[in-house]
């Protein structure tokens, strides 16, 4: 048999296809090896640091904690201040600055608008962004 | 008195002789006078030749002085070729010699290694359509390998009748590189290409060189276990020679352990060549199958490597593709040579051992491919 017979007969062409596929993949293989092995070394001389740097990626970094304003409450609020915040006991925080006004004035404290007032000015109370309020102390 | 001179005179090999040991005795001087004269690969050529002149002395079969017959001497040492035995000793000299350095630093040049394999695939095919069988296809394919020791290896384990005809054309057509290769070569590039320089390569560390030959063995083992017994002594005796610790045997290996063993092939392969084993149809299609296996081997190299360029940002010369048949080191000689031939200035040896190495390391996993399809 010969020609391109003899080749099918016997199973040539897939012998030759597939081992010149096997050399390349071989070699290929290999110099892809070969390429990396020395970031690979570089990386093992190095690995102390790199591990180091490494870590420093990961790491959670720790939360900083948010220091609470320092407010300063005036002397003369001190007082005013502990009779509101006993009605905000009752009606819970955050408030609703009509209503803590109201009981005031149904309690008998003098004054329960400009009072609220200067609490807000010295950032005793604070809006909490949904229409009510909350102490801040 | 007088018929024992005329029985004596019979018995001479000037009476035995026939027009075939002159013309094998003929090619033995060829190949000593190509070896000594012209320098063509002599520590080859000479022995083989010499071998040559030995295998076709005609002697009286029976007296054990053959080395076809068994108890003969030749016949013993020719065991190291039948069984397998030279040609991985020879690839763990060529291990402990070779510098992998440029290799290393440049690793996609080893594809050109790859493609120049192609020949062998390519004349298989060739030699299957004439109408070779396919153990013995396989054998001339792996010519194109330009690997003798290879050559040998594989055709001792599948067609070990054709040793002697793929060996001298495997030889003859290695120690012929330097005229097969720059035709090829120059009718494929243009001279632009031939002018391309190649940026001066890496430094490569002393553990880069260690670990190679580790990682290559199980590498490449593990993908073409076949090509074991070659590829684990190359690698062997290069991690000799790089180790440092083991320089004494990386010099026994690389001197005289590959000496030794060269001296032993060669003549024994030349030996082989007896007339009537030698001069038959089938070798004249095995030489010129080798031919054009070389020739194929060596353009796929160089337009593959003119493929590689269109994707490539730093451009390699294509005349390294032809380095990628493993005649080491010839293959990168002329590549250097050709180099020069356009610019004197242009240093490709250095780069073309890269191809020339993975070349070797390609034909033993081709070899490799090949006995393992044939089992």
């Amino acid at each position: 048999m010969y020609g391109l017979e003899a080749i099918s007969a016997n199973n040539g062409w897939a012998m030759a296809l597939l081992g010149i596929t096997i050399v390349f993949s071989g070699l290929a293989f290999l110099s892809f090896f070969i390429s990396r092995l020395h970031l690979f070394l570089e990386f093992w001389e190095n690995k102390d640091e790199r591990i180091a740097k490494l870590k420093k990626r990961f790491q959670k970094k720790p939360e900083i904690k948010k220091e609470a304003p320092v407010v300063k409450v005036p002397d003369n609020l001190q007082e005013a201040m502990a009779q509101f915040k006993m009605l905000t006991t009752r009606i819970g925080d955050p408030f609703s600055l009509p209503r803590l006004i109201e009981m005031a004035e149904m309690s008998g404290l003098f004054h329960p608008h400009s009072t609220v007032n200067k609490f807000i000015k010295a950032g005793v109370i604070e809006p909490d962004g949904k229409g009510f309020f909350t102490w801040k102390l | 008195m007088e018929d024992l001179l005329i029985q004596f005179l019979n018995n001479t090999g000037y009476a035995m002789a026939d027009y075939r040991h002159v013309i094998m005795i003929i090619i033995g001087c060829v190949f000593i006078y190509l070896g000594i004269a012209k320098h063509y690969e002599p520590l080859l050529l000479v022995p083989i030749g010499f071998g040559i002149l030995i295998g076709n002395v005609p002697v009286f079969h029976g007296l054990g002085l053959s080395i076809y017959e068994n108890n003969s001497v030749l016949h013993y040492l020719y065991m190291g070729v039948t069984l397998g035995i030279y040609p991985p000793l020879i690839f763990m000299g060529i291990g402990a010699m070779t510098d992998f350095s440029t290799m290393l630093a440049r690793p996609v040049l080893m594809l050109l290694g790859a493609a120049a394999q192609m020949g062998i695939f390519i004349t298989f095919l060739g030699a299957l359509a004439l109408g070779f069988e396919p153990k013995e296809a396989a054998s001339i394919g792996i010519i194109g390998g330009a690997d003798g020791p290879t050559a040998i290896f594989l055709t001792a384990k599948l067609a070990p009748d054709l040793i002697g005809p793929i060996a001298i054309a495997a030889y003859s057509y290695m120690a012929l590189v330097p005229v097969i290769q720059p035709p090829i070569m120059k009718l494929l590039t243009s001279r632009k290409e031939r002018l391309i320089r190649m940026e001066e390569p890496r430094e490569v560390s002393k553990r880069e060189k260690i670990l190679f030959p580790i990682f290559g063995i199980l590498l490449c083992c593990f993908l073409a276990p076949a090509a074991l017994p070659l590829l684990g002594l190359l690698f062997l005796g290069n991690l000799l020679k790089e180790a440092v610790v083991t320089e004494r045997l990386a010099v026994a290996a690389r001197n005289s352990i590959i000496d030794t063993v060269t001296i032993l092939l060669g003549l024994t392969v030349g030996a082989s060549t007896q007339a009537d084993v030698f001069l038959t149809g089938k070798s004249v299609g095995i030489f010129i199958l080798g031919a054009v296996s070389f020739g194929i081997a060596t353009a796929s190299g160089v337009i593959f490597a003119k493929i590689m360029n269109r994707f490539l940002k730093d451009k390699i010369n294509p005349l390294l593709g032809a380095a990628g048949v493993s005649a080491v080191p010839d293959s990168a000689r002329v590549v250097q040579i050709v180099g020069q031939e356009e610019d004197p200035s242009n240093f490709l040896l250095m780069h073309a051992m890269a191809p020339n190495i993975s070349g070797v390391i390609g034909s033993a996993i081709g070899a490799g491919v090949l006995w393992s399809f044939m089992m």
